[in-house]
């Protein structure tokens, strides 16, 4: 549960039930140090599968069995674990040390949230492929600069292929005339755009104030944001932390980006689904990026620095109101 | 008559043994990721980076290889280096394919700490493929230092870096190739060094768990990546300035303007690395613009002095086209309109939007396929194809060129038009959002198969013709 309301509420439940709810509270725990990464409990599939009311779906000894140790089940070919590894892109689970009693407040955790939550499908999350972007964004602009430099070579290299069929002498010093007029012309362009362009980068500068900092926690494999920093996988437990996150319109939101175990890219697309900006997340660094959210609508955010398996399915969501 | 050494030759196996099956991984990964081919999606990553560790490494010792056997010519490297270069590659290659294959090793081509230690994948494999490109880096080394060795026994270095065509003198002569080579090899040792570095920092934490600072390990990764992919395509462009002229009828000879340019590169292309590193916003900011100026100053040399040093040597020249002469030709302006596509990149300002999307693959792509591929492609071509014969088939040299031209142009511009609707690069299965990405990535795989199809033929034909020569020789 990565919800912030919902975990303070469980939290506050395991308090006030003493020690009925001890086991789901050390559950509550573990399943967000160990394995909220990989799975939710009723907001879908993320790396591994949603565990909405898997203690209905499975039996009890089954699950006993496979939390404690996946990888051995599916190399000893039990049918549903080698179903499931087939189904998730033959990811395999970790084997993550737990001994009966982790195992056992785990799955009491699972129930317990599988009963007070209904299942709900993930917000924000598009599930119908959706057509192409027109190209009209600064992207597209590159794009179209690009093909007109490479017409252009195209052409220079045909044209010199062609004038072969015409062979002559040729004037070397024309030729280094012309070729020192090509260098001055490229000096001054190269110039002109590195003055143009030097000026436009994405650090942050010192003499502005954002209307909002938000704190990025990057980890195979999700982004989770939250109002105060996160340095370990210790302070998840203390810090409220979502993958989802609403932010009023016309707002200059900085973000302070990290990592706890590898590079992650932290990539916010438009409403356009087309990249508006990114860093990169870094253990052991903060990264502060600006982003101005001028429209409302939803800002998907994708990992944009490869960190295995589950990659390309490390997301989350900026909505802007 | 012209004949391969044997050395070349096995080269020349090993290039096209590997990269057809390389080739096919790169259209395995299109096609999952048009949504095909559902039972390899697991593979997608150990794919990926087999084929890209595969990739750079085989067409740089492609590219010293071809190097050795220009630099046969006028001086001496070592037959037994080069026989233990071989060695070491096929081991460390043997080793690099158990990891993936036996142990689904996937941190990517770069394998950017921390990620080898922190994946899916079992430590031994991690072990191994450490293991595997410390062999192949030793190997390496070594032979660049032979290949530097045997220059050193004809010219010193200031005379192998032309510099005395900067006080007028022309003697002792020093073809060009000599000095690009030179100058690769010193950029090689480096970017070997460094590789080295990473090597050493990763086993320390494997044996004493020391960690390493993630940002230094960065710079010293892509410092090495970064070199090594450009100095494999400087060879390549050596070999264009060694054949190009016998096609031509005109020389192509070392002046003061082309040392001062390859001495420039030798000076500025180990700062462009920077632009890697754009957004690690952790970085120094000066470095930062050191590295969007650099990127741009060593493009500049590259374009104005080579790129129009090649086309002045073939205008109106009484050109022999041939597949060999149409494949340096082609492979040079690869070259240039790759280049164009990295220089976009290496403005900071684009690369907030371009940045690990597939405008990445998509210019490394044209360079090292439409470039340092068809550079070296036209060298074996050169080589195999013995003078008398070498006009034998204008149909067939055709077909041949328009194939690969054809498919690999094709198979780029999908990259470019991905690129450009900010599809991330090493997705193994795109989004909802970005449905498009598939539609492209299925056309890529139409036109890679197109490619390979070409390749094929070429490589057949080659061998075919090589054959035929040693037999009359
Ligand atoms: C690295 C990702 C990852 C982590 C971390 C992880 N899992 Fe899993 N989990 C998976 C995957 C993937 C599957 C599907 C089976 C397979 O491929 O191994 C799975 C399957 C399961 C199943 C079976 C679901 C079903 O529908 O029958 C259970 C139960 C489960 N995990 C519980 C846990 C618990 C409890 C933890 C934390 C202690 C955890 N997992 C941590 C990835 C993960
Ligand atoms: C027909 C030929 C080729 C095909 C079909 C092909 C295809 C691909 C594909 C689909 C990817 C993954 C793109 C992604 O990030 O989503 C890729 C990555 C890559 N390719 Fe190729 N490629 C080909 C030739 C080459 C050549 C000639 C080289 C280099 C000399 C090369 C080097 C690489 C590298 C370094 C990567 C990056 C791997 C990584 O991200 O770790 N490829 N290629
Ligand atoms: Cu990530
Ligand atoms: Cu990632």
């Amino acid at each position: 549960m990565r919800n912030a309301a919902a975990r303070i509420a469980l939290l506050l439940a395991a308090v006030t039930h003493g020690a009925a709810t001890a086991d789901t509270a050390s559950g509550q725990v573990l399943f967000q140090q160990k394995c909220a990464a990989c799975h939710t409990i009723g907001e879908g599939d993320r790396i591994g599968p949603d565990l909405h009311d898997v203690g209905a779906r499975r039996e009890r000894a089954w699950l006993m069995r496979f939390v404690t140790d996946p990888q051995a089940m599916i190399a000893a070919g039990d049918p549903v674990a080698v179903r499931l590894y087939e189904r998730y892109n033959r990811i395999v689970m970790p084997n993550l040390a737990l001994d009966d009693t982790q195992a056992s407040a785990l799955l009491a955790h699972i129930d317990e949230v599988s009963r007070q939550h209904p299942a709900s499908v993930a917000v924000g999350v598009a599930t119908a492929p959706m057509p192409a972007p027109a190209l009209r964004s600064p992207q597209s602009a590159i794009l179209y600069g690009f093909i007109a430099a490479t017409l252009l070579i195209v052409t220079v290299f045909v044209w010199v292929a062609r004038s072969t069929r015409d062979p002559a002498t040729v004037d070397t010093h024309r030729a280094y005339a012309l070729r020192r007029v090509l260098f001055m012309a490229g000096l001054v362009c190269a110039i002109t755009v590195l003055a143009l362009t030097l000026p436009r980068t994405p650090y942050v500068q010192a003499a502005t104030t954002p209307d909002r900092v938000i704190h990025v926690t990057a980890r195979q494999f999700e982004f989770l944001f939250s109002d105060v920093a996160v340095d370990s996988t210790g302070d998840l437990l203390n810090v409220a932390t979502s993958d989802r996150i609403t932010v009023a319109a016309d707002t200059l939101v900085e973000f302070r980006v990290t990592a706890l175990d590898v590079n992650h890219g932290f990539g916010v697309y438009g409403v356009d689904r087309q990249l508006l900006a990114q860093t990169q997340a870094m253990p052991g660094y903060v990264n502060r990026v600006r982003v101005h959210f001028r429209e409302p609508g939803h800002y998907p955010v994708l990992c944009l620095e490869y960190c295995a398996a589950g990659h390309h399915l490390m997301r989350a969501g900026i909505t802007v109101e | 008559m012209r004949t391969i050494d044997t050395q070349t030759a096995l080269w020349m196996a090993v290039t096209f043994i590997l990269f057809p099956v390389l080739a096919l991984l790169g259209i395995t990964m299109r096609t999952v990721q048009a949504g095909g081919l559902e039972a390899m999606a697991g593979w997608f990553y150990p794919l990926m980076t087999l084929h890209g560790v595969g990739m750079v490494g085989v067409w740089y010792v492609a590219a010293m290889g071809c190097a050795a056997s220009v630099l046969a010519r006028h001086v001496a490297p070592s037959p037994l280096i080069g026989r233990i270069a071989l060695a070491g590659t096929v081991i460390g290659v043997l080793m690099l394919l158990a990891c993936v294959l036996l142990g689904r090793f996937a941190a990517g081509w770069y394998f950017l700490y921390p990620l080898p230690l922190h994946g899916e994948w079992p430590l031994w494999s991690a072990v191994l493929f450490l293991a595997s490109l410390t062999v192949l880096g030793a190997t390496w080394l070594v032979w660049s230092l032979d290949l530097l060795r045997a220059i050193a026994a004809r010219f010193t270095l200031a005379q192998a870096l032309g510099w005395h065509y900067l006080r007028g003198q022309t003697e002792p002569v020093l073809p060009p190739s000599l000095l690009i080579v030179t100058v690769s090899l010193i950029a090689g040792i480096a970017a070997l060094v460094s590789a080295v570095i990473v090597i050493v920092l990763f086993a320390l934490e494997l044996l004493t768990g020391t960690s390493s600072d993630a940002l230094l390990m960065k710079n010293l990764t892509f410092f090495f990546g970064h070199t090594l992919v450009n100095l494999s395509m400087y060879l390549g462009v050596a070999l264009a300035y060694e054949i190009l002229p016998d096609y031509a009828g005109r020389p192509w000879k070392t002046n003061p303007v082309v040392v001062v340019s390859w001495n420039t590169v030798l000076a500025i292309v180990l700062l462009a690395y920077l632009h890697h590193l754009y957004m690690d916003f952790a970085q120094p900011g000066g470095l930062q613009y050191l590295g969007q100026v650099a990127s741009y100053a060593s493009a500049l040399p590259a374009a104005i002095v080579t790129i129009f040093g090649a086309l002045l040597l073939v205008y109106r020249a009484t050109m022999r086209w041939n597949l060999a002469s149409i494949l340096l030709f082609a492979g040079l302006a690869g070259w240039a309109i790759g280049g164009i596509g990295a220089v976009i990149d290496s403005t900071i300002s684009a690369n907030t939007r371009l940045h690990n999307t597939l405008w990445v693959p998509a210019h490394f792509h044209t360079y090292m396929l439409a470039g340092l591929v068809f550079l070296i492609a036209g060298y074996f071509a050169h080589l195999a194809r013995p003078a008398a014969t070498a006009d034998a088939s204008p149909r067939r040299d055709r077909t041949i060129a328009l194939l690969l031209v054809g498919g690999a142009y094709g198979f780029f511009a999908m990259f470019y038009l991905a690129g450009a609707w900010s599809i991330p690069r090493r997705f193994a299965a795109y989004p909802a959002e970005l449905a498009h990405g598939a539609t492209t990535a299925g056309i890529a795989a139409a036109f890679a198969t197109l490619f390979l199809a070409g390749f094929l033929y070429y490589a057949l034909d080659t061998v075919r013709q090589w054959r035929t020569a040693t037999r009359t020789d």
